[in-house]
Parts: C-alpha cells; structure tokens; sequence
C-alpha cells in the first residue's frame, strides 16, 4: 500500500524555521536523512521531495483561449505544502509510524518539532504505476 | 526547474465531484489520460500521483516518547490534496500554461472545471533552500 506523507505549514512557520540557528537546521535534516536511510534500506521508500519557499507560490486557473491567470495571493491561514515523502507499506499504521518519526525530527534546542504529518494513501491507479 | 502543479479541494468539492455524472467522469478522467500522455511525450513529465478520498486522511503527531499520536480530525477550511504533476520546464510561465491546461480540465456538462492549481518550485535536495 502506498502512502503519501504531507507536512505543511503556514508562511509564519516557514519564516520561523528559517530563523533557526545553523546547527539546529544541520540536527533536523541529519535525521531526516537517518530516516530516509531507513526506508530505503527496509525496501519502504518510494520518494521524498522538497518544495521551495512558498513565497513564490501562485494559483493558476484557465482562460477559455488556454491562457494562463496567475494569482500570488492567499489567505494567512494557507497551508503551504513543505515537503512530502511516498513510502510503500503493509499497513496504515507502519506510515502513521514513520510519519511520527519525522514528526519527532528536531527542532530548535533539540525539541521534537512536533510537526503535524498528514497521512494519505494513494489512489489504487497511480500506486500501481 | 522542476515545478510542482497542485489541485486541492474542501471536503465540500470533492462531495460534489463524487455527484458527477459517470459521462462526466469519464469526459474528464479521458482528458487526463490524454493530457499525462502529451507531458510524458513531451519530456517535460516526471511524476504524477492521484491521491485517495480524504475521508480516510489522519494526521500525525510525535507524541513525548515519540510514538505517533493519530487524529482524523480537520478544520472545515482544510483543502485537501487531491493530486499533483511534478513537471521539468525551462520557466515558470510554460508551468503556468501547462497548469492553465490541467485547471480547464472538463467538469460537468464538459464544461471546464476551472480549478486552482497551485504551482511551485521543487527542489533537489534540502540544501536548495538556501540556508
């Protein structure tokens, strides 16, 4: 079964994060990496992605012609997506697991982040390709 | 550049959606196809996932020994992925075209759906950010 694990969070908190101190940042993706690690070598990871800042984000919708409007504007409360990881598991509970760890990734001092992870399966199409 | 191209709806949206008609459907499930096949016939597709109903969603937390600590529960206002393209492009205005494309997409009575689609730039590694 495939799942998706999405973190997102508001640009409040990416402007936080951004303010962490080089080693707390250096602390947090080391264990990202470990878990990457993990997964990979359990035969669990599928893929994992970054996004950039959402500073940039836009919303594209379709003129009648094709042509693209744009629109940068969202409201405070948008969740921007982070980050997301696909992990090929045989329960909804060992993604609820890995979704805890990285959940628990550091943050600043060394507290777990406690970054809420939205756990999705896949549809059955697209996880068979 | 890589870009990532989102459609997400309110639980609201995809109860509607899950009201269209099977020709509906259809029409717009065929335009999909379609559409996957020019990306990937173009070279600019490099992945793409559908994700199932989010009635089934969880979200997850670290508890204090750091054991997962699930919940099902969402704000009204939550927009819940629906699906994504991740596309190679020269420049953000062919992923803009390319997401005009996907947000006319034929909705009922084939007529174009008109979804937002969010576009973003993804990254190869966590050091792009930029640290």
């Amino acid at each position: 079964m495939k799942y998706i694990l999405l973190m997102a969070g508001s640009k409040a908190g990416v402007d936080s994060y951004r303010a962490w101190s080089k080693n707390d940042i250096d602390a947090h993706m080391a264990v990202l990496t470990s878990i990457n690690r993990e997964l990979t070598e359990s035969g669990e990871f599928v893929a994992t992605q970054p996004l950039a800042a959402p500073h940039e984000a836009k919303l594209v919708r379709g003129l009648k012609e094709g042509m693209p409007i744009t629109d940068g504007i969202f409201p405070e409360s948008k969740e921007f997506l982070l980050g997301y990881w696909i992990v090929d598991v045989a329960t909804p509970e060992r993604a609820c697991e890995i979704a805890g760890r990285i959940s628990a990734a550091p943050g600043p001092g060394g507290v777990p982040t406690n970054m809420p992870i939205e756990v999705r399966q896949l549809a059955i199409r697209a996880s068979q390709s | 550049m890589k870009y990532i191209l989102m459609m997400h709806g309110k639980k609201g949206a995809w109860d509607e959606y899950a009201r269209w008609s099977k020709d509906d459907l259809q029409r717009n499930i065929e335009f999909m196809h379609r559409f996957n096949k020019e990306l990937h016939d173009a070279g600019v597709l490099v992945d793409t996932k559908g994700l199932a109903w989010p009635q089934d969603a969880i979200v997850v937390r670290a508890g204090n020994k750091g054991e997962a600590v699930t919940d099902g529960v969402f704000p009204e206002s939550k927009e819940f992925l629906a699906g994504y393209w991740v596309i190679d492009v020269e420049t953000s205005e062919e992923a803009y075209k390319i997401a005009a494309r996907a947000s006319a997409a034929p909705g009922p009575g084939g007529e174009p759906a008109n979804m937002p689609i969010e576009v973003r730039q993804v990254l190869g590694s966590h050091n792009d950010l930029g640290f």
